[in-house]
């Protein structure tokens, strides 16, 4: 469902998510194309493009990964149409071979790449990566926004330094900035213009040495025309002796803790905008006649390392702080800048002891993410458990399916990286004899699946290759795939068959199984164990929580599944090892809640006498 | 003067659903509105709070440790987790005492608090609470148990603990599900009126 607000009138105030005015931003430059691959916490800016990209005019669409989507922007942008990926931080690693290149023969049309991190990891498992270190890699100019109005605005700016400059420009956002919401002033949409026209550039494109080093000199001189062009963006706040450089989301917490901080009296604070380059003439000035610097910043010393090194030169007795009062790790709140900020400004440290030690003692029960009820992939987990035992190595993947990484499947050991699952377990087979089983989701196949597959192949290794196929990128929100019915556009298209793929690469041992159907599961995976082939066993069934979705649009609802009273024997099996969020045990009694059952009706295969049985209809709509 | 308003629930029961209400209906009133919306694992029944500031001028998304001024929890014990925001001088609970047992204790047989338990957990910290069993009373009276976030809101402006005017709520209704938004009003009068 499309926010009304994002298409609103000019000089309207509405609220929006970050993310949301990111799309929003996009549309006022006159963007013509966009290409995203979904990651949270960047999501909702492809989310928000593809529900409005007819209304609004521009091309959308969920590329099959994120180099593929850079690939596509730059392309437009290549012919001098505006063009925006969206990624989370990990799919930047993704895309970067393809970024690292285009930043030095720049682009025609303004390109612009937000890409998102996510400390403590709201949405991400596998490293708090700190984005800005690529920027500096790659010179890429980065823009940093520090709410959702400036996610708009300097969404916008984005476009307009990367088409005057000739660059691709990074606006590099954290989850507390793309998943905060904030009042925007809307500003005018102009047409997009959707069409280009790709001019041959030798001197830009034609990167052979010694022409790179040429290109290599063009782009040192365009960071440096940058880094005086836009020193306007970065604001000075305050007068004192005491200085804090900041930016992002720490900026939004130090105004908030400004009163319990004796209102920032004698303190001069330097909000940073654009953080790659950063310019040396803005900090230069704001050093001289400091006696210290507080550096507030999530993650790395990024900013402080560049702080401490001009130091040297302009005010080497200033005192600088930064991550020796605050974290490298996680995320901070106004608690955390108050608290590291109180002592060297006279102010009190904020009292929580009463809060901690109350919350310590009631030891309320943990409420982790789980697998929907009605999940696929616990059925299929389920099966291949019961079938492979419990010493088989899981290679895990990632999508939906990591949460089988939780009690009680514990059924993926690693989890590394997108389509990393296939490349490990085949490392693995190399030195031992171990039996290996994949899971891989489908989107997450199409993704960065398929070469490791085809390396599968080529060396002769013979692990069990799930490929869990529920129909669309689940995790994110159900966005579509090659192997979907729908486009980002929301037109139909035929599916791209992932049998008939994997077929293509000489792989003959493929068994397609309805992942709602243990039988169906169980003998082909004891099929699969049983064979000295490399085996893929697809199995298919739509995510729940995407069918349902489409179930109640139509007034439908899922029918539900009861256990029978007096035959329940209290073996737990649903209970303990099934563990569908749907049924309860307490005390003495087993039963599944009817609101929260989606009726896949697996837990009834699952019981070994026979307990569980179809409730009765509640509504004629129901499936 | 901000006002903050934490949102607590079981992903799938309308916490995003209800963020969006009452920033929208605290913009058609003027207001400065932040906030936060977590996304992703909060639909895999994980427990996820999002804000939501209004006021003059709001600066952090997130409220401030022990300073919220009403906390709408759609499970009882999701109301008490999140009681770090919550100071007994300005904060007000209005809870849905509709459980959601947690996978986790259900196999590690931990012991899912009772009501009573609860309460004994929240009034600490609580200035005023009101427990109601919205999604339940929703299911029998409105057909829908998931109408009780919506309920909810009512009882809040009715009680005054949510600042809001009722037109500006209805007027974020229109707006959110612009295609039915009937069943949504219903709901939210049913809350305004109803009487215990």
């Amino acid at each position: 469902m499309a926010n009304p607000d994002l298409m609103e009138k000019e000089g309207k105030k509405v609220v929006l998510l970050g993310n949301e005015a990111i799309a929003r931003g996009a549309i006022e430059a006159g963007m013509g194309l966009s290409a995203c691959y979904p990651g949270t916490p960047s999501s909702e800016v492809g989310i928000a493009l593809s529900a409005i990209a007819k209304q609004a005019g521009f091309y959308f669409e969920w590329s099959t990964n994120e180099k593929v989507a850079y690939e596509v922007a730059a392309g437009a942008a290549f012919s001098g149409v505006r063009a925006l990926t969206a990624m989370k931080h990990f799919g930047l690693n993704v895309a970067i071979d393809s970024v690292m290149p285009t930043i030095y023969t720049g682009v025609k049309g303004g390109l612009v790449i937000m890409v998102s991190d996510d400390p403590l990891g709201h949405s991400s498992a596998q490293s708090e990566q700190d984005t800005r270190f690529y920027a500096r890699m790659g010179l890429i100019p980065t823009l940093e926004p520090t709410n959702a109005q400036e996610c708009k605005d300097l969404t916008k700016l984005a476009f307009e330094i990367s088409e005057k400059h000739r660059i691709p420009v990074m606006l590099r956002t954290t989850t507390m900035v793309s998943h905060s919401i904030g009042t925007v002033k809307l500003g005018k949409i102009p047409q997009p213009k959707t069409k280009g026209n790709f001019v041959k550039d030798p001197e830009s494109f034609y990167c052979l040495p010694p022409a790179l080093q040429q290109l290599h000199e063009r782009l040192n001189k365009k960071i440096d025309t940058i880094e005086l062009a836009y020193d306007y963006l970065n604001r000075i706040e305050g007068e004192g002796k005491i200085g804090i450089i900041t930016s992002g989301v720490s900026y939004q917490y130090l105004k908030e803790v400004k009163k319990d901080l004796n209102g920032l009296k004698g303190v001069k604070i330097a909000k940073l905008v654009m953080t790659y380059p950063i310019s040396r003439s803005f900090v230069t000035k704001f050093l001289k006649g400091l006696d210290r610097v507080f550096v507030l910043e999530e993650l790395e010393p990024v900013v402080e390392q560049f702080v401490r090194a001009l130091a040297k030169d302009v005010n080497p007795r200033t005192e600088i702080h930064g991550k020796d009062i605050l974290s490298r790790i996680g995320e901070y709140n106004p608690e955390t800048i108050q608290s590291a900020l109180a002592p060297f400004l006279k102010a009190k440290k904020p009292d929580f002891s009463m809060h901690e030690a109350y919350l310590k003692k009631i030891d309320l029960p943990a409420r982790k993410a789980v697998l929907c009820p009605g999940c696929p992939h616990r059925s299929t987990f389920y099966a291949v458990k019961k079938v492979m035992g419990d010493q088989t190595v899981w290679s895990g993947d990632i999508g939906c399916y990591v949460l089988g990484i939780q009690e009680p499947y514990k059924m993926e050991d690693f989890i590394v990286s997108m389509g990393s699952s296939i490349g490990l377990a085949h490392g693995i087979q190399k030195v031992s004899d171990q039996k290996v089983v994949v899971f891989i989701g489908d989107s997450t196949f199409f993704h960065a699946g398929m070469p490791p597959l085809v390396n599968s192949v080529a060396h002769g290794t013979k692990p069990i290759i799930v490929i869990l196929d529920n129909g669309v990128t689940a995790m994110t929100g159900h966005q579509p795939h090659p192997g979907s019915d729908f486009t980002g556009m929301g037109d139909k298209k035929e599916p791209i068959k992932i049998e008939d793929v994997v077929r293509s690469f000489g792989i003959a041992n493929i068994k397609i199984v309805n992942a709602f159907s243990q039988k169906e599961l169980q003998a082909a995976i004891k099929e699969m164990s049983a064979s000295d082939k490399l085996g893929v066993i697809i199995s298919r069934g739509l995510c729940r929580l995407y069918m349902r979705r489409l179930l109640r649009k139509q007034g439908g609802e899922f029918s539900k599944f009861q256990v029978a009273p007096g035959k329940c024997k209290k073996c737990l099996t649903c209970v303990k090892q099934f563990a569908c969020p749907a049924i309860m045990h307490e005390g003495d009694k087993v039963y599944i809640r009817e609101d929260l059952c989606w009726g896949c009706g697996v837990c009834a295969q699952v019981c070994p006498v026979g307990a569980i049985i179809p409730a009765a209809r509640r509504k004629k709509n129901d499936v | 003067m901000t006002y903050n308003v934490l949102i607590a629930g079981v992903g799938g029961e309308g916490v995003l659903f209800t963020s969006v209400i009452v920033a929208r209906a605290a913009n058609f009133e003027g207001f400065d509105v932040r906030g936060t919306q977590l996304h992703g694992l909060a639909q895999r029944g994980g427990a996820i709070p999002t804000h939501v500031r209004f006021g003059k001028a709001v600066d952090s998304p997130l409220i401030p440790r022990a300073q919220a001024d009403l906390i709408f929890a759609l499970e009882p014990l999701e109301a008490a987790r999140f009681c770090y925001f919550a100071h007994k001088d300005r904060t007000n609970f209005i809870v849905d005492t509709y459980p959601v047992k947690p996978v986790y204790a259900n196999l590690f047989d931990k012991e899912y608090p009772t009501y009573e338990k609860i309460k004994q957990m929240i009034s600490p910290f609580a200035k005023n609470f009101v427990f109601i069993d919205a999604s339940h009373i929703c299911d029998q009276k409105l057909g829908d148990p998931l109408d009780g976030n919506t309920m909810m809101l009512g009882l809040a402006v009715a009680s005054g603990m949510l600042p809001l005017k009722k037109e500006s709520i209805i007027e974020a209704i229109k707006r959110t599900v612009p295609k039915d938004p009937e069943k949504d009003i219903k709901a939210f009068r049913f809350g305004l009126e109803y009487k215990e």
